[in-house]
């Protein structure tokens, strides 16, 4: 591509990006500027089939997650994984697929101060911006931490790193996800949730083993509507053996749509369909690893709160004025083995 | 023998149990099948059946032909086939005679047997499913055709035999019953009118909206129901997928110990370096174990009769595996001959053989042959799991493929008479015997003679001009060695 025709809004956005880099880098203490979603915005669509240029584990025997959760990690320098990384103290438990500007974590991680979720995308800028804003958060926390136990030293401080925005972070009440967790202390302080780019739809079980998770969350899914598409849906009866591996019995596979004929899709692939009177039972399938859970029990759970009403995505519902279908599903315990 | 000639790409060997028949060796070459009897090496039958003048076939205007027995076919470019092709599909009833059945391959990729007396193949091109029965004159008759949605990768059968296991290229397994039972009736969902998924409260910008729009005006204009989906019209399941392209699957059965009885598994093997292994039908959607330790894609799986609790598996790295398969336990890492990089397994074989006046141990030899490679390295199954190299027999084109003969104590290498040895894009002026047979004496693999395989190989397979153009070969090398397509390309740009 010719340097001259480079368009001047992608000029401006990789020099914001550098520079959001580069305060990332920088070990000299300074407050991190929360990043904005403008300069990361990208297609909503990536094709689950090609290969990408992606990083994963060998095995989930060879994550390294320490640098992901530096609060977590084992105090014990000898504990190490089979790449070499440290260990952490518990396991990550709940996953995102799709995480996307990362509503869903945000929203969750003071619930759950002391569960490690990670949140999973495929589109790269998207992913960059979650992780500038978790990095970003945690250093915001550790300045209103500062700040509590310290209430005059840490000003000037905050002051030299953000020179020319201090409009901003006067407001009272932040107008955008992008200003959460600068103004308060949250339970947890943002250092249970991370974001990695990934395919979940190919390499799930390259992260996570065996009942490993608590919790998978699918917000808003790329509805993929050419019935050619279709393939390429993050549910399917086979993706759902998969995710029946990685979660343990008991635990819930959250959905939640704002396409109508998605959710019934989703519905269709998880659960068997009503059988006709007297005729032969369904086909062994994974819909035999799922069960979905009652009304009365996701109106108790907070979770399906934060799914509905903080995710990016259903904000921009919302404001929409368009319908929100959520099911969630049960892990059964796997069926006897046939005599 | 003159001119060059279609190797054999698969061999199976047809153990029959009653004593007054013999055993008989299916072999596949080009877009035949062949059958021949074991112990003369006489040929039974070709399937499908070349056509003879006498025959009256509107089909034989189409085929040039030819003096010797091979049905000429082959010669023609994909591209003359396309046509036939289309016919075929359409058509997509299920032929029940040898006439009946289309031009439209050129070779066949997978084979297998159920019962010793069908044959489950694999046509390439047409992507059918074809089960022929094999009677005890080793006469071979078409049963039933099936056409596939994708091109199938593996085929292999249920451990009962009843039922076949097909995994295709994009990544999902499918079962059907091995003899269809009765007609299939395809269950027929009243014709919905075409109805957008997608609404206005869905879709928002501009652009979108009005081609929603767009599709509301066409849904109303056709009342017809849109094309269905590609649905097959045949009785089947989809018991396993993988966002992948599926390379291999293997049916294992652990034997019962003392904590658990018998157990089916599947293992599917994937581009992406995954290893499967799920329960065996009807719970294939329980994922029970995946094995991680390629950093290639995976091309190979074994798992030996004579130890079902040993995986040995071989891809796109330079190296074989040996798994306790059910643990994700890897109990070795066998170097391979090659760079990394460039070296793919095209094949891992297990041959026992029981203790004979010259061996006075059980065999348990591991052949493995790499993609385009004449040698074909011998590996022992020790007590403890892992394998020694032991020897490597050099053939005189690319092993394709090999079969243990327990009988004779021998081994059966299917070797590439077209290309020179060690190429996979060379054409030999002219062709090489198809077949060459080992002996194990004293603990080695020595060239041996075998009536059966004298009278195959002077019979031949069938022919190829020797002015095929380039483009032709091409066709023929890339359907013969498209191992190293698997192999991940370094993308320059990514979003």
């Amino acid at each position: 591509m010719a340097t001259p025709n480079i368009p001047a809004k992608r000029i401006k956005r990789e020099e914001y990006r550098r520079n959001v880099q580069a305060q990332q880098e920088s070990t000299d203490g300074s407050v991190i500027k929360m990043p904005q979603k403008k300069f990361f915005r990208q297609r909503a669509h990536a094709n689950p089939f090609s290969d990408h240029r992606l990083e994963y584990p060998l095995s989930p025997a060879h994550m390294d997650w320490s640098s992901h959760y530096p609060a977590f990690v084992d105090p014990d320098a000898s504990k190490t994984n089979l790449s070499g990384g440290r260990k952490l103290t518990k396991e990550v438990e709940v996953v995102d697929i799709g995480c996307g500007f990362g509503g869903l974590l945000v929203g969750l991680a003071p619930l759950m101060p002391d569960t490690l979720m990670v949140g999973m995308e495929i589109r790269i800028s998207v992913l960059e911006y979650l992780s500038s804003r978790i990095h970003a958060l945690r250093s915001q926390q550790q300045r209103l931490k500062n700040k509590a136990a310290n209430p005059s030293s840490s000003e000037p401080k905050d002051a030299s790193a953000q020179p020319e925005s201090t409009e901003s972070t006067s407001a009272p009440v932040p107008a955008n996800d992008d200003e959460i967790g600068t103004e308060k202390l949250f339970p947890g302080n943002f250092e249970n949730i991370t974001a990695i780019r990934s395919n979940t739809m190919k390499f799930l079980p390259n992260f996570f083993g065996h009942r490993q998770l608590s919790k998978i969350f699918i917000c808003f899914p790329d509805p993929h509507f050419k019935a050619r598409k279709h393939k390429a849906r993050i549910v399917s009866e086979s993706l759902n053996s998969e995710y029946a591996f990685v979660l343990r019995p008991g635990g819930l596979l959250y959905t939640i749509t704002d396409v109508e004929e998605y959710h019934h899709w989703v519905l269709r692939h998880f659960l068997h369909g009503e059988q006709p009177e007297g005729g032969a039972p369904p086909a062994a399938s994974s819909k035999d690893l799922f069960e979905r859970v009652s009304e009365e029990e996701l109106a108790a759970d907070p979770c399906v709160r934060v799914m509905k009403y903080e995710t990016e995505e259903s904000k921009k519902v919302t404001r929409n004025k368009g319908n929100k279908y959520v099911a969630v599903f049960r892990r059964k315990a796997d069926p006897e083995w046939p005599a | 023998m003159a001119g060059l000639q279609h190797p054999f790409s698969c061999l199976r060997y047809v153990n029959r149990q009653s004593a007054d028949q013999s055993d008989i060796l299916i072999a596949t070459a080009g877009r035949n099948l062949y059958s021949y009897d074991a112990s003369s090496g006489q040929r039974l039958d070709v399937w499908p059946q070349p056509v003879d003048a006498n025959v009256e076939d509107k089909s034989s205007d189409a085929a040039p032909t030819s003096e010797n027995q091979g049905p000429p076919e082959k010669r023609r470019k994909l591209s003359s086939t396309s046509d036939e092709q289309k016919d075929a599909k359409s058509e997509s009833k299920p032929k029940d005679s040898n006439k009946e059945a289309s031009n439209s391959w050129t070779n066949i990729p997978l084979v297998t047997v159920a019962h010793g007396k069908y044959v489950v193949i694999m046509t390439s091109e047409d992507k059918c499913v074809r089960v022929l029965s094999l009677d005890n004159e080793g006469k071979l008759k078409q049963l039933s055709a099936r056409t596939m949605p994708k091109k199938l990768s593996a085929l292999t059968l249920t451990p009962d035999e009843n039922n076949i296991l097909a995994g295709d290229k994009f990544g999902d397994v499918y079962t059907f019953p091995l003899i269809p039972s009765g007609e299939y009736v395809k269950v027929q969902t009243p014709a919905k009118p075409y109805e957008p998924s997608a609404t206005n409260l869905t879709v928002h910008t501009k652009r979108n909206l009005e081609s929603l729009e767009q599709q509301m005006r066409q849904a109303a204009l056709s009342k017809t129901s849109q094309a269905e989906r590609v649905a097959l019209n045949f009785e089947h399941q989809v018991i396993i997928g993988h966002v992948s392209l599926l390379t291999d699957l293997i049916s294992v059965t652990r034997p019962a110990d003392s904590t658990v009885g018998k157990r089916n598994y599947i293992l599917t093997a994937d581009r992406d370096e995954h290893i499967r292994i799920s329960r065996g039908v009807p719970q294939a959607h329980v994922i029970e174990q995946f094995c991680f330790g390629h950093t290639s894609f995976v091309s190979s799986l074994c798992v030996p009769s004579f130890e079902p609790k040993v995986l040995i598996s071989g891809g796109g790295d330079n190296y074989l595996l040996v798994w306790d398969w059910l643990k994700n336990q890897i109990l070795q890492k066998v170097e391979l001959p090659g760079a990394e990089g460039e070296s793919t397994v095209r094949g891992i074989w297990d041959v026992s053989l029981a203790p004979t006046a010259d061996n006075t141990d059980p065999v348990k030899a591991i052949f493995v042959a790499l993609e385009g490679s004449s040698q074909l390295l011998y590996y022992t199954l020790e007590s403890d799991n892992t394998i020694t190299h032991q020897d490597t027999l050099q053939l005189s084109g690319n092993v394709l493929d090999v079969v243990g003969i327990d009988p004779r104590g021998s081994i059966l290498v299917a070797v590439d008479t077209l290309r020179e040895p060690n190429s996979t894009s060379a054409w030999k002026s002219s062709s090489q015997p198809p077949l060459e047979t080992f002996r194990l004496s004293s603990g080695k693999w020595t060239p041996a003679e075998d009536p059966m395989v004298t009278k195959i190989n002077s019979e031949g397979t069938s022919s190829i001009p020797t002015t095929l153009e380039q483009k032709q070969q091409k066709e023929l090398n890339d359907s013969m060695y498209s191992l190293g397509n698997l192999r991940k390309r370094d993308e320059p740009y990514d979003d």
